[in-house]
């Protein structure tokens, strides 16, 4: 009897333990994925601790550092309280003149000012063009923004979690418009748009590819529907969609037709999700899977040109960069292929360059070296000619 | 370690679930009531045994209470006696725990396969793709709406859940628990009658709301088979001879 009190005890004392402390094991917090972008030789990602940063690309120096005002959530675990945690930042910096634009996960759209920043002054700074944008919660459905803003002349384009995608002046950040909900089941919309001429194009979780006219806002008649949801942002060329589903297919779909060119592979699925957006030069898909499998494709046919198994996943979009295509995949091994020599088959890489940490975010290539934001916060800097890391420099803040 | 829990249950949980949820039409909530069933079904040979036991305690119930008219002033005569009465019947007052506790693995799976499969951050969803086995059932599914009847099953602090939960795993504990022998025991199982309901309760405001459908449903599939297995409502509405009387424990 003695031994059953304490069996009960015990049980109701571990159970809330043993289920708070499993909760790990589950999910993820939202850390952000930020990827690089240069600008004038100025490196722009964002880190783990919600900043934007700028970085000299010549003197390896921090040009300045931006914190975004912190968010509040739920602290989890055995605690019923709201805690204040730095903003994740999913979006890669967009900088254009002499601002830069960066969407967070606590639904904010900022745009910076470069001297500003530089001079430390009080954000927002009207007078340098400075402003922040919050994105509605929306029936209280989450505000967060996972997307690349997309940029163009005037005007920024922001994809939210609550489904919608929103229209901003540039200059002063006011809301031009906003479409009507594109993901009604899922309220995610973490793919960024593509515009082609005066049409917006989103794919959707839900496996929609919509048609936004930038001019009258409204959705266009046609729309592309598939069973399965859409994983990747999409891609066009040639007035052709390309993008990864949840199903473990590449789709190239042509704008107005109901029915995909092709899929790829062409008979079984892939080992994984096309998580990564792919890019098309002079008619080939270079499309990076999950399963760790680049692939070369025949646009117009979805024919498989060659592949290369690189033995991890690979979740970062590849990057041209003149005849070089560069995919990095998640342990940090950075492989660079000559598109002029001719690959076949089991294509096999110019070369191979390992920074030695673990890499999910975008990645930037320009003038011979290619710019990486590691997971652990880290910007490392690879020379590909000389084959290594030319510099690298740490994102997180010396106590 | 964390692999080979995923390999050998939460995988399999997981894949389950997704692939439950996209036969049932994509919903989520739907999913985890076919799975609660498909748990209790496969758990039935130690909630027969749990039953039974009841039942036994149920039927051994005008002993005890001649025991306690016999030795009612001498309270561990009569603890000694009742004892020997649940041996020799081989009945365990207490064994309603033991399902408790091997469903335990299932709680913990069940609860990061609702979290994961319900991706609520970028990072889970990424992660998710690690996990999910290459059958088109789960594929088409991914990724998951987390709306069931109004309730965000990944969101957490539903009142009325809580009171759900708590409220249906307070009855089938009264329709489970053997009247006490004494006093002392009589306050323990109180407290304990109590303390569970509470403590769900609590956990249905911290954890996902998945779950506590999970605990909901489990708890009633489990009242409504004690109700027919056992032909009626237990101790429910036992009333307690210590509960009128001062306990002095001596």
């Amino acid at each position: 009897m003695k031994q059953a009190k304490i069996l009960v005890l015990v049980v109701i004392a571990l159970l809330p333990l043993i289920l708070v402390s499993c909760a790990s094991w589950g999910t993820q917090a939202a850390g952000g994925w930020s990827g690089t972008a240069v600008h004038e030789g100025v490196i722009y990602t964002g880190t783990r601790d919600g900043r934007v940063v700028a970085i000299n690309s010549s003197t390896e120096n921090l040009e300045w550092s931006y914190s975004i005002a912190p968010v509040t959530a739920p602290s989890g675990g055995l605690s019923c309280g709201d805690a204040s945690v730095p903003t994740a930042i999913y979006g890669t910096p967009v900088a254009d003149r002499d601002i830069v634009y960066i969407g967070t996960y606590g639904g904010q759209v900022l745009a910076l000012n470069m001297l500003a920043r530089s001079q430390n002054l009080s954000f927002p700074q009207q007078r340098y063009g400075e402003w922040e944008w919050y994105c509605p919660m929306d029936n209280a459905r989450s505000n967060a923004i996972v997307a690349d803003l997309i940029v163009s002349e005037g005007a920024i384009y922001v994809s939210s979690s609550n489904g919608r995608v929103y229209s901003l002046d540039k200059e002063f950040g006011d809301l031009n418009w906003e479409s009507e909900i594109l993901d009604e089941k899922h309220r995610k919309l973490w793919t960024s748009p593509v515009i082609q001429g005066n049409t917006l194009y989103a794919s959707t979780y839900d496996g929609h590819i919509y048609a936004l006219s930038l001019e009258t806002e409204e959705l266009s008649d046609w729309s592309f529907e598939l069973e399965a949801g859409f994983s990747s942002s999409p891609v066009i060329y040639e007035d052709t969609i390309f993008l990864g589903s949840f199903d473990r297919y590449l789709y190239a779909v042509k704008i107005g037709s109901d029915v995909p060119i092709w899929k790829f592979p062409q008979e079984e699925p892939a080992g994984n999700w096309f998580w990564a957006s792919p890019v098309i030069n002079e008619g080939i898909v270079y499309a990076c899977c999950l399963d760790g499998k680049l692939y070369a494709i025949e646009a117009k046919t979805g024919e498989k040109l060659w592949e290369f198994d690189a033995g991890n996943h690979l979740v970062s979009s590849p990057v041209l960069m003149d005849n070089l295509l560069i995919v990095i995949d998640k342990s940090g091994t950075v492989y660079v292929f000559d598109l002029s020599a001719e690959l076949e088959g089991e294509a096999m890489p110019l070369r191979t360059i390992s920074i030695g940490d673990a890499v999910s975010s975008p990645f930037c290539a320009q003038e011979g070296l290619v710019y990486i934001r590691s997971e652990d916060n880290w910007i490392y800097v690879v020379d590909i000619d000389k084959g290594g890391v030319s510099w690298k420099v740490s994102l997180s803040i010396e106590e | 370690m964390i692999e080979v829990w995923h390999l050998i249950i939460g995988n399999p949980v997981l894949n389950v679930l997704i692939a439950l949820s996209h036969i049932l039409g994509g919903s989520f909530g739907s999913a985890i009531i076919v799975l609660t069933v498909i748990v209790r079904l496969v758990s039935w040979p130690l909630t027969k045994r749990q039953l039974n036991s009841t039942k036994a305690l149920q039927d051994m119930q005008p002993k005890i209470q001649e025991l306690q008219k016999k030795y009612g002033k001498n309270q561990r005569k009569l603890q000694q006696e009742t004892m020997k009465i649940y041996k020799e019947a081989g009945v365990n007052p207490l064994g309603c725990l033991w399902p408790m506790l091997i469903q335990f693995p299932i709680w913990i799976a069940l609860y990061q396969a609702i979290m994961s499969a319900l991706a609520t951050t970028p990072e889970s969803l990424l992660g998710l793709a690690q996990r999910l086995y290459s059958w088109e059932v789960v594929n088409q599914a991914i990724p998951l709406s987390s709306n069931f009847l109004g309730l965000d099953l990944g969101s957490s602090g539903n009142f009325i859940l809580a009171i759900i939960v708590g409220g249906t795993m307070w009855v089938q504990q009264k329709m489970t628990q053997a009247p006490a022998v004494d006093p002392r025991q009589e306050s323990t199982q109180r407290m304990m009658t109590l303390m569970m309901p509470l403590m769900f309760g609590f956990l249905t405001l911290i954890m996902p709301s998945g779950l506590a459908l999970y605990w909901a449903v489990s708890t009633i599939i489990g009242i409504i088979t004690q109700y027919f297995f056992t032909g009626g409502w237990g101790y429910l509405k036992f009333r307690s001879p210590f509960q009128s009387t001062p306990a002095t424990g001596k």
